[in-house]
């Protein structure tokens, strides 16, 4: 177990810039979840840390030590991969064992281990097959087995639920949960799936062009995104964003778009006053389709026509265009609404979003 | 007007009706007639193509087929006319000859141990170069592959003075000069050590292993050596089988360097030895026939046994695992 600090880690291929100058500290046992598209250097940061890239520039420390020009093999760092990365010759037990080999373990104790690592992952009666003769589920637990079996000081995960179909991936979730609350193991983990994100991670890392967008508990970050990139990334469908102009006017500021105005009171929107006339100009209004409903056309609230529907089940996704912009609105499935109507979008200020030009969300 | 069809244009389009008895007879007669003509096609294809793979067939093992017959016969009824294709009175007396009045046995073991051990050494080297040249970046990397690449142009006989000038001036150094000479077992052997080819191969292998084993490998703890040998060789078998049976063969039938390297008796190996047999006036033929008959069995059954592997190698690199 380990504290992992990283301080302006920086890695350059060629002129390709994957990780921008990258702090981060995460501490002893702490499950951090990195969030981003593919490309946006989360998993460059995991290799990074293991030691299978080097570093452009700053450091990287576990426990204190600077690690940046530690071998690999010396890092005790584990990692599971997305495509599990088995030994395809080696059986189940040779695999998870592996590790203890090379660290020259004694015969008997590493047997003792791996039955312990295998008992937590229920592979105990898989021992003996090789990888070919394995589901993905199981190829999935082996990987783990491996990774945990010599309780390294830090685990790295790129992707591990990647390939597993949904099912499973939703039983292997609470699995690696509980997992990690038993073991206790600063565990870093990267996923491009916001479910996966939201539901592992004590804190997670939303990333974009191989920086930082914003570091959080996952409700803070889906409650309060620092910018419409974190907004429209997390929720599905992702927070509604449209397009208007902040405008000053009799000392007060209020948010503009075609048929609508809204009056911004600094107190309930969570902005500071002066940052809030500071961003007068290009603006963005954003929020959840949680947050809006539908009401009659004479109503307070954005103007627009419901377009289509689209019932899932459990809501009722009515998706309105509004100013031009299609706006997502989730509503409970009994709702009468058809296609075409001229509806109102209401909402509570409180939980809307004011975004300045520079994409960055006013609330503090 | 009567009896014209007339329709009503809000009726649904019709159905073609199901085919008659009659219709259903037509369409059987003429789908045995098409399944006739299209066996037919295939059969005259087969025929076409067995009549082509015959002939190359005849051509590579006619010559080796050739051997059988004088092989179990005295030389005297070697020249009969008609030619005697089946031996009338089958003999093994030329076996007898070979195994008491000539060093065949000798040959057979000096040879044995050429190629085996030209073989396993050959495996070694182009292995670890294969490895190096696959995974592990060092400057010079690519000219060195390039190089090595290159001398596969240069001909065998091109570089077979110069390797024998160099065998024996190594043969005058002293200490080492009594084990690589002509005439000795490691002055044969080490010059064909190394096969280009082999490097190649093994690259070409190595490199289609997936990234990520040997990423793992090393979070696993494992060293370059401890991979090598933990997880690739083992995941590079079928190409040790196809490269170790290839190497062997070649060594067991090559004759210019043997020829020159090994010339005291005590070191000469089966083909330079058979060569030998052949009189200046007078030759054998039944007793060149047994030995060459002899020489070509064990590595025929080699390659038999192995043969799959071969179709593995081959293959190996098409599916992506």
């Amino acid at each position: 177990m380990a504290e992992v600090i990283l301080r302006q880690l920086t890695k350059h291929f060629g002129s390709v810039e994957a990780v921008e100058d990258v702090t981060l500290r995460i501490p002893d046992g702490e499950f951090l979840v990195l969030l981003g598209p593919s490309g946006c250097g989360k998993s460059t940061i995991l290799r990074l840390i293991a030691g299978l890239e080097d570093a452009t520039g700053g450091e990287i420390l576990i426990d204190g030590e600077l690690i940046n020009f530690k071998d690999p093999t010396k890092r005790n760092v584990a990692m599971v991969f997305q495509n599990y990365a088995l030994y395809p010759h080696m059986t189940v037990y040779k695999n998870v064992a592996f590790p203890l080999e090379t660290a020259r373990m004694a015969r008997d104790q590493i047997a003792e281990a791996v039955q312990q690592a295998a008992e937590m992952l229920e592979i105990e009666a898989l021992l003996k097959r090789l990888p070919e003769q394995l589901s993905g589920g199981q190829r999935q637990r082996v990987a783990l087995a491996r990774a945990i079996v010599r309780q390294p000081l830090v685990f790295l995960m790129d992707e591990p639920l990647s390939n597993l179909d949904a099912q499973l991936r939703l039983q292997t979730r609470l699995e690696l949960m509980g997992l990690h609350e038993r073991l206790g193991i600063t565990t870093i983990y990267v996923t491009h799936d916001q479910v996966e994100a939201m539901t592992m991670g004590q804190r997670i890392a939303v990333m974009r062009h191989g920086r930082i967008q914003q570091m959080g508990d996952p409700t803070a970050v889906y409650d309060v995104p620092a910018n419409t990139f974190v907004a429209t990334f997390l929720g599905a469908p992702p927070m509604n964003l449209i397009g208007g102009s902040l405008v000053q006017d009799n000392g007060r500021v209020s948010f503009r778009c075609e048929g609508y105005e809204l009056v911004v009171d600094p107190a309930v929107a969570g902005i500071e006053a002066a940052t809030l006339e500071g961003a007068v100009g290009d603006a963005q209004l954003g929020v959840r389709p949680e947050h809006l409903s539908l009401a009659s056309p004479d109503a307070e609230g954005l103007p627009g026509v419901v377009r289509f529907l689209e019932p899932v089940g459990s809501d009722l996704f009515v998706s309105v265009i509004v100013a031009g912009h299609a706006v997502q609105v989730r509503m409970p499935p009994e709702t009468r609404v058809s296609a075409g109507s001229n509806v109102r979008l209401a909402f509570d200020p409180a939980r809307s979003h004011i975004f300045g030009a520079d994409a960055q969300n006013l609330r503090s | 007007m009567a009896g014209e069809l007339t329709t009503d244009p809000a009726a649904p389009e019709e159905v073609p009706p199901p085919p008659a008895t009659s219709d259903a007879d037509a369409m059987a007669a003429r789908l045995a007639e098409a399944g006739r003509a299209k066996r037919l096609d295939d059969r005259t294809r087969m025929v076409l193509a067995y009549v082509v793979l015959t002939l190359f067939v005849v051509i590579a093992v006619g010559p080796a087929f050739y051997l059988i017959s004088p092989a179990f016969r005295d030389s005297v009824s070697l020249f009969t006319y008609p030619p005697e294709w089946i031996p009338n009175e089958p003999t093994l007396e030329n076996y007898r000859f070979l195994f008491s009045n000539t060093s065949y046995v000798r040959w057979a073991i000096n040879t044995l141990i050429f190629a085996g051990s030209t073989t396993l050494l050959t495996l070694a080297t182009n292995t670890m170069a294969g490895y190096a040249f696959a995974r592990l970046r060092f400057p010079g990397r690519n000219l060195l592959f390039f190089v090595i690449l290159a001398t596969l142009m240069v001909p065998v006989a091109a570089v077979l003075a110069p390797t024998y000038l160099t065998v024996n001036t190594i043969g005058d150094w002293p200490i080492i000069g009594n084990w690589i000479d002509i005439d000795t077992y490691l002055g044969l052997i080490l010059p064909s050590a190394v096969s280009p080819l082999g490097v190649f191969m093994m690259r070409q292998f190595i490199e289609t292993l997936p990234d990520g084993l040997y990423e793992a490998a090393r979070l696993d703890g494992a060293g370059e050596w401890r991979i090598f040998t933990r997880i690739v060789l083992p995941l590079i078998k079928p190409a040790l089988v196809v490269l170790g049976i290839f190497v062997f063969m070649l060594t067991w039938a090559s004759y210019l360097w043997p020829l020159v390297a090994a010339t005291d008796n005590e070191f000469r190996v089966l083909t330079v030895g058979i060569a030998s047999l052949k009189g200046q006036f007078v030759t054998d033929w039944g007793i060149l026939a047994a030995a060459s008959l002899l020489t070509i069995v064990p590595v025929t059954i080699i390659f038999l046994f192995f043969q799959k592997w071969f179709v593995q190698a081959s293959m190996a690199g098409a599916l992506k695992q």
